[in-house]
């Protein structure tokens, strides 16, 4: 039911120009000397008509180009295509584009065999993505051509492939990737293809080398390379065009945003923490809010794989969360009714929802649970191995009052005796 | 009239026979003891102000942080409240059932004082009450020793015992003004519970017996040395009964005292059930156990014939013996009855805790004591002690059978343990002033002198050369206190004195600088992690969730803290991360010469966390080829490298431009030995350097190590290019 609605949802944005969920003022960085901006006006204006706002500049021009005024960002998007030579622009170092990328600026990143810029280089290093050296070229001497089919393609939340999608280059670098669970490869290389230069050994062989790669960091700032120019190109725009532009809305944040929104959790009663707060085996409910941003704005996220962990050191609870009510934007999960675990502590309530091509989203609230006061234990009395001891207690208690009265009734005859003893002596 | 008690039949027998200037005498008297009861009480207040005055009404040490933090929370939340009190503040993330797991004697008495006199009128804040605390009670203490001492002596005795006691340094060591920790109050309650034990055993009064009691129960919710009492009182009784002075009047003090105690003590959450499951406790048990034995032995050597009754004696005595240790063995065994605890192995064996348990060595004040340390304590009582102890034994009545035990046990503890030297202070005064009492009782006595016209001069001189003598050690005592005083025991140890080169003396904040710092400018939920040494102060003056404290309870989380010390830093990183830690505190006395600082400390760390991870950490590996402790560049690779190390050094040689010397350990430190820190960033050091904070930084966003991070960040653009042009070594990607 929800699903047909969010179909229906998308079916009627998809005729609205999509949009990023952050502002987009965009700059191109390419090179003059290797392409005309004209051979990329295809793509240039598939951005342009969803309303992207963009500064060109040429890499080997004079100009200083600057990424920041001050301490502020300029720009929201970089586009850095080929650029011949070491250095994009003296302003623009390695150093310069991870603080533009750490800042919460997106990057799309293109080389190709011929152009690959240190600071580029040294750059995508950091995220682990290691592109071939300029020199080094993908070569399939099985397939001659690089045509590449649709069981290349990986990461499916970024471009879904179709059958018979294929992408043609001309020319094209791959990157080695390492394990990094932040990288995540769009597309491999062939099996049959590996890259080399003359005279080196091979950068990478078959499908361990990537033609197409995306990066996300903590902080959800994302990052994607794409190992040729061709990707772009007007002349390839046909083959290509389609996968290109899911590349740049998902880099650009348009889409795969999700975030999550006002996590709580309660009594099982409805009343808060703040009211009473909680012990231990406590009944109570956690739930959380995700929204996801469509192109246009933010509607409810459905997934089933969203966890739910209650920790102290270690977990003590690890639930999936099961999907409750939706208002407006947001889709709610929740854990349902579950008792607090019986050890006292101050215990960590989290979701950490990490998953391949969407946003991270982790929730965190830390509060203590406190063991049971004095009054809160079961009374002695509704304690039935308890009954053998409380009648103990009454029986001594009993007896002891018994033996006092027979005593006291006893005494007058011992304290006669005693008194007729002491007139004997 | 009968029934008030013998000591007001012995007065009213008295005074028909002193007519006429008796009242006089009486009256002189009673203002005279009036008097000095003021003066002792006033010298007791005003020799532990020195604190005060020297340096300011603020809570010393680190137990009395706790302490007084915890005074605060009970006058601002209810009884009940407190008594539950589950602390999330401390020993994160496991928290603290504070309430259960705290003598709460202290914290109530304050708080009822803090309130009685807000109803009179008074509104005084919480933390004088709590600084003043100690010395008010010492006031009542030297009444207590006086009436103790007077139960084994004479009045006379008793006022120099209470003037002793209100004044010895050793007792002051532990109560001046500030010191508001829990022997401020024990002292006062172990000397009253005494004082009521004694007249319970002498005279067999069930009152007195229940006084006893009811004290007992103030002292057991009030410190954990209460233990002292539980086996004290058992063990008089024992030697009493071996000696073969069973009487009814010990059976009734006895068993009402250990009845209604035990009972008593159980009330205190934290005592709980120990008091029927602990060896420690069982001497009592036993002991009540064997004075039914002994009172039915009499009822039946009554009854029968000695002959048989010599017989019976032998076999149920035998018999008693053989299943009653039988007994102890096998609920010991089976888990009835708790082991002995560590603390009480160490007293007995002096390494126990060097090799078992470190962490109990590891405290300062679990130290054997320096001999000296007797003198510097208790001055000219400590020779006179034993010749108390020796008078006692020649008149060896009942009372003094128990000062014996309790000077010789105490002794051997206060030998063996520093802190146990407090338990001893207050016999040392009784014993004493016995001592010294009857020397004036004969040399002071000239009214057979006066009676007799003719003047024995040799006699005189004689009796006046010793007086004068002994007249002259107590000026002496005097004066010797109020130097130990003033000199040694009442620094806060929270702000230090030093001396600059000209001669003033200046104070050294540094503590409360770095605490407020931390107050002010971290997250209200920031966690500390530091030595569990500074969790009380780090929770009372900077507020602010620790991970650790001096409440030693978990020796695993706290070899956990020791362990992020030892280790290197992404190590260390990893297991503050896990602990949610957002800052490390280090205390770093190389600057300032302070002897008392972590990297000295450092050792103990290793040795708990090697305890628990013996295959990780070594302390062979802490030390320099020559296995020297060594911090200078002759070190070991593994000191440099860790947390403390870095820490404590970071910027230091470059301090003094290059060759940092370390005033501590005499030591020059390069700054090729310092390592770089990437996993944690210093926030802030303090004026002196003592106190050094560093916060644990992010993780790094792009999912580097922060150590790769940093790397980076050092690195030049040159560097980086040749190195990246080789094909990086990469695992398969799968």
């Amino acid at each position: 039911m929800v699903s047909i609605f969010i179909t229906f949802f998308l079916a009627l944005c998809g005729n609205v120009y999509a949009a990023s969920v952050h502002a987009s003022k965009t700059l191109v960085l390419y090179d003059e000397r290797l392409d005309q901006l004209d051979s990329f006006s295809n793509f240039l204006d598939d951005l342009k008509s969803r309303e992207y706002e963009i500064d060109y500049y040429t890499a080997n021009s004079t100009a200083d180009i600057e990424l920041y005024e001050g301490e502020n960002r300029l720009y929201d998007n970089l586009i850095v295509l080929p650029v011949k030579g070491k250095h994009i622009n003296k302003l623009i170092s390695d150093k310069t584009l991870l603080q533009f990328y750490n800042d919460g600026g997106d990057i799309l990143s293109v080389t190709s065999p011929g152009a690959v810029p240190d600071s580029i280089r040294l750059f995508l290093n950091q995220l682990g993505i290691f592109p071939s050296p300029k020199g080094y070229e993908l070569v399939d001497n099985v397939q001659g051509s690089l045509k590449i089919g649709s069981s290349e393609y990986r990461g499916s939340r970024i471009y879904e492939a179709k059958d018979g999608d294929s992408i043609s280059l001309s020319s094209s670098s791959a990157a080695l990737l390492d394990n990094r669970e932040q990288i995540f490869p769009i597309l491999a290389a062939p099996r049959t293809s590996y890259t080399g230069a003359t005279s080196k050994d091979p950068w990478s062989v078959g499908s361990q080398g990537f033609l197409a790669a995306a990066f996300q960091n903590l902080k959800n700032a994302r990052v994607a390379w794409l190992g040729s120019v061709d990707f772009l190109k007007n002349e390839f725009y046909g083959s290509n065009g389609n996968f290109v532009q899911e590349v740049a809305k998902w880099v650009f944040q348009e889409k795969n945003v999700i975030k999550s929104v006002s996590a709580s959790h309660f009594h099982a009663d409805g009343t808060s923490y703040e009211e009473v707060p909680y012990k231990i085996k406590d009944t109570v409910i956690y739930e959380v809010g995700f929204s996801e941003w469509n192109g246009e704005k933010w509607v409810p996220f459905i997934t089933d794989d969203i966890q739910f962990e209650l920790k102290m050191l270690d977990p003590y609870y690890r639930l999936t969360l099961k999907p409750g009510r939706q208002e407006g934007e947001v889709q709610y999960y929740t854990t349902g009714e579950f008792n607090l675990p019986d050890h006292h502590g101050v215990f960590t309530f989290e979701t950490d929802y990490k998953r391949d091509g969407f946003s991270f989203a982790v929730q965190r609230d830390v509060k203590p649970i406190r063991n049971l006061a004095h009054s809160e234990y079961a009374r002695s009395w509704d304690i039935s191995n308890a009954v053998i001891y409380l009648s103990s207690i009454f029986s001594v208690i009993f007896a002891w009052i018994i033996f006092i009265i027979f005593f006291i009734t006893a005494s007058p005859a011992v304290s006669k005796s005693v008194n007729t003893s002491k007139k004997n002596n | 009239m009968v029934t008030t008690g013998k000591s007001t039949i012995a007065e009213s027998a008295k005074t028909p026979v002193l007519t006429g200037k008796s009242s006089l005498v009486r009256w002189v008297q009673t203002v005279l003891t009036f008097t000095i009861f003021l003066a002792i009480f006033g010298a007791a207040v005003s020799s532990r102000l020195f604190s005060v005055i020297r340096f300011e009404s603020i809570i010393h040490e680190f137990d009395p942080w706790f302490n007084f933090r915890a005074t605060k929370y009970l006058v601002t939340h209810s009884f009940l409240e407190f008594l539950n009190w589950f602390d999330d503040r401390t020993w994160y993330p496991l928290g603290r059932v504070t309430g259960g797991t705290l003598y709460p004697g202290l914290m109530t008495t304050s708080g009822a004082v803090w309130h009685l006199l807000k109803r009179i009128g008074l509104p005084v804040d919480i933390r004088n009450v709590c600084v003043m605390f100690a010395p008010a009670f010492s006031g009542i203490t030297a009444l207590a020793t006086y009436h103790f001492t007077k139960e084994i002596k004479d009045s006379g005795a008793g006022l120099l015992a209470a003037a002793f006691m209100a004044i010895v340094p050793g007792y002051i060591s532990r109560s001046v003004a500030g010191s508001y920790d829990n022997e401020a109050i024990a002292i006062t309650l172990l000397m009253v519970t005494f004082m009521f034990w004694i007249k319970a055993q002498k005279t067999g009064s069930i009152l007195h017996a229940t006084l006893t009691a009811l004290f007992y129960f103030y002292m057991v919710s009030a410190w954990g040395g209460y233990v002292f009492i539980t086996n004290l009182i058992p063990l008089h009784i024992f030697i009493l009964i071996l000696m073969g002075r069973y009487n009814a009047k010990l059976y009734s003090a006895y068993t009402t005292w250990y009845a209604i105690g035990t009972l008593a003590s159980m009330q205190i959450p934290f005592v709980g059930f120990l008091p029927i499951r602990s060896n420690d406790h069982m001497a009592a048990l036993g002991v009540f156990g064997l004075l039914q034995l002994v009172a039915f032995g009499h009822f039946v050597k009554t009854k029968v014939s000695s002959d048989k009754f010599r017989v019976v004696m032998i076999v149920s005595l035998a018999l008693i013996l053989v299943v009653g240790v039988a007994a102890l063995f096998a609920l010991t065994y089976f888990g009835f009855i708790a082991p002995w605890t560590g603390r009480f192995y160490s007293l007995w064996d002096t390494n126990y805790a060097k090799i078992h348990i470190p962490i109990i060595a590891s405290v300062s004040e679990h130290q054997p004591v320096a001999w000296p340390a007797f003198f510097f304590d208790t001055h000219f009582l400590i020779w006179l002690f034993p010749a108390g102890v020796f008078l006692l034994f020649l008149d060896l009545k009942d009372e003094h059978v128990f000062v014996i035990v309790y000077s010789v046990l105490c002794s051997y503890f206060a030998g063996v343990m520093i802190r146990l030297m407090l338990t001893l202070t207050p016999v040392i005064c009784v014993a004493a002033a016995v001592a010294l009492s009857k020397i004036f009782d004969v040399y002071l006595d000239f009214s057979h002198t006066m009676k007799n016209k003719k003047v024995n001069v040799s006699n005189l001189v004689s009796r006046l050369l010793v007086s004068s003598t002994f007249i002259f050690y107590l000026v002496l005592f005097v004066f010797h206190c109020t130097w130990v005083n003033k000199m040694a025991y009442s620094s806060p140890s929270v702000v230090l004195p030093s001396t600059t080169y000209d001669g003033r003396t200046v104070l050294i904040d540094d503590f409360r600088e770095a605490y407020y710092w931390l107050r002010l400018n971290t997250e209200e939920d920031a966690k500390i992690a530091s030595w569990w040494d500074y969790g009380y102060q780090i929770g009372g003056m900077a507020d602010r969730t620790t991970l650790v404290d001096n409440n030693t309870w978990n020796n695993t989380h706290i070899a956990l803290v020791g362990k992020a010390m030892a280790s290197p830093e992404e190590k260390s990183y990893e297991i503050l991360k896990q602990l949610d830690a957002d800052y490390v505190l280090v205390i770093f006395g190389g600057l300032l010469g302070f002897s008392g600082d972590d990297v000295n400390k450092f050792l103990w760390m290793v040795r708990i966390s090697e305890g628990i991870w013996p295959d990780e950490i070594n302390e062979r590996n802490y030390f320099s080829a020559t296995g020297e402790y060594r911090v200078d560049s002759s070190a070991s690779q593994t000191m440099k490298e860790c947390l403390m190390y870095k820490m404590s050094y970071q910027g230091y040689p470059e301090l003094f431009g290059g060759q940092g010397i370390d005033k501590v350990r005499g030591q020059t430190i390069l700054p090729s030995d310092v390592l770089p820190l990437d996993y944690f960033e210093e926030v802030f050091t303090s004026e002196n350097w003592l106190v050094r904070l560093y916060q644990l930084k992010k993780e790094d966003s792009e999912g580097r190590s922060l150590k790769d991070a940093g790397d980076y960040e050092r690195s030049t653009t040159k560097s980086n290019k040749k190195k990246n042009f080789k094909k990086p070594d990469l695992d398969l990607r799968v």
